[in-house]
């Protein structure tokens, strides 16, 4: 059960978006869903779906699997509807009984909400789906390099969630394999109330933490001999770096923004 | 002039005490040089201070006495640090705690990228360095795919990277398997043809015998030092410093006390062997007649047309066991062997039903232990089972409460607890004196006895117990196994042990189950087993040092009837036949 959980799940391949810049992908999905805020009216979401759809179909990732990153939703997404369809005063009332009302209004918000909802996250699954998680985290590392200035460590930030990515999956084989031991000395984990629960934890919660520590320990003991001392002075095995393909790409989220501005400007 | 890569004088170190104790020094006036280009082995029981030395050759501590220089650098002078470390590599015990990024090859490039090289100059290191280990294809794995030997590997070229003339291997095969560890051993032939210094810590005497100069330390301090071959003649103070003796060694020692004058220094099983032939060619050995054999009795658990398959209908399905049958005696010793990913820990958890079967069924007295809720709590309760490195499982405040952590799932009175905890620390050897004691201040072979005691105290009709002695100094390796057999015999409980050795299996096991690629490719007594050694060779399981000498000695002439793959059996062989070694 632990091993279904997936974090930042990468979808490897090698499509033009796939081999955009990470820095680029960050940028546009921040112009994206600034663009999404900023929408309103058919024509604007129309634009912001044609954008996700064009990236959809260039980087081959399946549908199903864009679904998929939806399902854990599907509830929020049910609520924000049901909410907006009830409550949206109007005056084109569609369906009246009882305390409820139903309008054209409220129908046209709930669509909308939910479409900012949906279209956010696909937008967000993108990144994730088509990015590494390390050149996720090179590509952070990349844009908030200026923060250095006001003393931000950003070095240390993308080195702590490179290790985080990395030691993640052997935690959870470790926890796997804790549980399993505690569970053959014939503990418990479902049974009894909240704080029966709680407690049954602790046999694997203990071990587990003292592990972490000593993994760490170990750890930095291995990184020191291996040179490592902050981030002054470092070189990269892959250097990030900007090619044509990124510069259009980042030209047509400015073009995506810029339509989606003016339109609302005009209130179309 | 002779040019030294480490060189330490009356160097004395302690770890910063507790809080109001007096520091105990971890070494002790230690003077050694090792010279540049030249393989040298530290050898010593745990807590002895191999590794604590072994972190000052680079700089990872620096002493509280004395000097230490690396290729003549003071470690003391902290302007040196990097020069230092990138000169002297070290690669550790555990490989996933080495391991920094979830790229192999962006692992690599760890240590340059920390040196400030160039870009182009970081590539061609790292592809560099990932062929000498030979796992230049899995440059874009994740590491934590790889098996435990991959990793390591990983981690040596993590160092190479570094292109350092000196690398410092802190009991870096101590976890791996026997296909593991070749591999580490082969990248250090490697390293020493090309002119690198290479230090290795180990606890396999076996490891020791190709070196060019052995360091045995205890207590802090350096108790012998020599050349292999004068070192292991030195019997007696080798094995009242806590350490055995290679086979080879032991054999030659056990022939010539009963007579035979060999060359005590043919310690390689190939110099052995000839040895052997030179005084041996012509006569006539007969192996001594097996003598555990099993009264025919009813199985007590066993598995039945076992089919495991991990992730099915996903692009991770693996089969890690194929239609197996497996049965365990009452009151016997059961070794299951296999290197890693034939299935092993699967079957295990299989036995007491942490793991469901795919397809098949677990038959423990009768019953199917997953057909009801019932019969998987006997399960539990009878079918006792220990992980490897048990001793990370330990969470109880006080070693008697984690002991009786078990007995207490159980549902037993406190009274029948006592008992039961009593009874455990008993056969672990664990004293009452230690009962109040937190469990994680005190020494890993002690936490791993608790751990043990904690199973045992289930009283379980079966134990089952994975890789028990892993990372354990020969003395600790015997004691867990002496508590373990003491269980067996007293109460008359099965012991199933999983192991990779072949020379613990020979020692203890009454009955091996080889298991390969997640099928049983063999079964039977050892004997049976080891007579077919060339299979087991096959399906890349190392073969007794005894069985391989027994078969230099037939390909030189000696006729050898049965099988041997005792040290002992051998040398009782080889003296019978040799009229209790009247000749030579």
């Amino acid at each position: 059960m632990l091993k279904d959980i997936t974090l930042g799940q990468y979808f490897p391949g090698n499509t033009p978006i796939h081999r955009l810049d990470p820095r680029t992908k960050i940028l546009l999905v921040v112009i994206y869903i600034v663009a999404l805020f900023v929408a309103s009216g058919w024509i604007c979401y129309g634009i912001v779906f044609f954008a996700l759809c064009c990236a959809v179909i260039i980087s081959k990732i399946r549908l199903k699997s864009l679904f998929k990153g939806l399902r854990p939703l599907i509830v929020i997404i049910i609520i924000t509807a049901v909410l907006n369809i009830f409550y949206t005063p109007g005056e084109t009332v569609l369906l009246k009984f009882w305390i409820i009302t139903v309008t054209l209004e409220g129908l046209e918000t709930a669509f909308f909400m939910v479409a900012r909802i949906v279209l956010l996250v696909l937008g967000s699954l993108m990144l994730t789906y088509t990015t590494s998680p390390i050149m996720l985290t090179d590509g952070l590392e990349g844009l908030l390099k200026p923060l250095k200035l006001i003393h931000v460590p950003v070095h240390e930030l993308s080195m702590m969630m490179s290790i985080a990515l990395r030691f993640i999956p052997t935690l959870i084989e470790e926890t796997q394999k804790i549980m399993n031991a505690q569970k053959s000395r014939g503990a418990q984990f479902d049974t009894g109330g909240i704080i029966a629960k709680a407690k049954a934890m602790l046999p694997i919660l203990v071990p587990l933490f003292i592990s972490s520590f000593r993994r760490a320990d170990e750890l930095a003991t291995a990184m020191e001999a291996r040179c490592y001392h902050g981030g002054e002075g470092r070189t990269k095995l892959k250097v990030l770096k900007m090619k044509a393909g990124d510069f259009i790409a980042i030209g047509l989220g400015i073009v995506l923004l810029g339509s989606v501005i003016t339109l609302k400007s005009l209130g179309i | 002039m002779t040019e030294f890569a480490i060189k330490t004088e009356d160097l004395t170190y302690y770890y910063p005490p507790d809080e109001g104790k007096a520091p105990k020094n971890a070494l002790e006036g230690v003077t050694v040089s090792v010279e540049s280009g030249k393989y040298t082995v530290i050898l010593g029981h745990n807590g002895s201070g191999k590794s604590t030395l072994a972190r000052h050759m680079n700089a990872l501590l620096l002493p509280k006495g004395g000097k230490v220089y690396a290729f003549g650098m003071d470690t003391a002078d902290e302007e040196l640090t990097l020069d230092i470390r990138r000169r002297v590599g070290m690669v550790f015990q555990n490989p996933d705690n080495q391991i920094v990024s979830n790229v192999v090859e962006e692992d690599v490039a760890f240590a340059p990228e920390n040196l400030g090289i160039p870009t182009d100059e970081i590539r061609a290191r790292v592809d560099e360095a990932l062929k000498t280990v030979g796992m230049y294809d899995f440059r874009e794995h994740a590491p934590h795919l790889l098996s435990g030997g991959q990793k390591q590997r990983v981690a040596i070229a993590g160092v190479l990277a570094m292109r350092p003339k000196c690398v410092v291997f802190d009991e870096s095969t101590a976890m791996l398997d026997p296909r593991g560890r070749r591999d580490v051993m082969d990248i250090i032939k490697r390293l020493r043809s090309e002119g690198v210094t290479v230090i290795l810590i180990t606890h396999h005497m076996e490891e020791a015998v190709e070196a060019d100069n052995v360091i045995v330390m205890d207590d802090g301090r350096i108790a012998l030092q020599g050349k292999p071959r004068q070192l292991f003649k030195r019997t007696d103070e080798i094995r009242a410093l806590g350490l055995t003796l290679p086979d080879t060694v032991k054999l030659i020692y056990k022939l010539n006390g009963r007579g035979f004058s060999l060359n005590a220094e043919a310690i390689t099983v190939s110099e052995c062997a000839e040895e052997l032939i030179k005084s041996l060619s012509g006569s006539h050995i007969t192996a001594p007649e097996p003598e555990k054999t099993r009264a025919a009795s009813d199985p007590i658990l066993s598995v039945k047309e076992l089919t495991h398959v991990y992730s099915k209908g996903t692009p991770f399905e693996l089969t890690a066991l194929k239609d197996i049958n497996v049965d365990i005696y009452p009151n016997e010793v059961a070794a299951i062997i296999g290197h890693t990913g034939s299935g092993k820990s699967t079957l295990i958890q299989h036995l007491n039903g942490l793991i469901k079967p795919s397809q098949g069924r677990v038959i423990l007295e009768g019953k199917d232990i997953n057909s009801s809720k019932e019969n998987l709590k006997a399960a539990r309760s009878k079918v006792g089972l220990v992980f490897q490195y048990p001793e990370y499982q330990l969470f109880e405040e006080t070693v008697y409460k984690d002991i009786a952590f078990g007995p207490k799932n159980q549902g037993l009175s406190d009274k029948e607890i006592d008992e039961r905890v009593k009874m455990a620390a008993g056969f672990v050897g664990i004293g009452e004196e230690l009962f109040e004691a937190s469990p994680f201040e005190l020494s890993g072979g002690q936490k791993r006895r608790i751990a043990i005691a904690g199973v045992i105290a289930m009283r379980p009709e079966i134990l089952v117990l994975d890789e028990p002695m892993a990372g354990l100094d020969p003395a600790g390796r015997e004691e867990i196994m002496e508590n373990l057999l003491a269980y067996h015999r007293k109460t008359g409980a099965s012991l199933v042990i999983v192991t990779h050795s072949m020379d613990d299996a020979a020692k203890y096991a009454d009955r091996m189950i080889v298991l390969s690629r997640g099928e049983v490719a063999l079964e039977g007594s050892p004997s049976e087993v080891f007579s077919k050694d060339e299979l087991l060779e096959s399906i890349g399981l190392s073969v007794p040092t005894a069985s391989l000498i027994a078969r230099r000695l037939r390909e030189g002439g000696v006729e050898i009837e049965g099988t041997v793959y005792t040290v002992d059996a051998l040398a009782d062989a080889i003296a019978a036949g040799k009229g209790g070694g009247a000749g030579a």
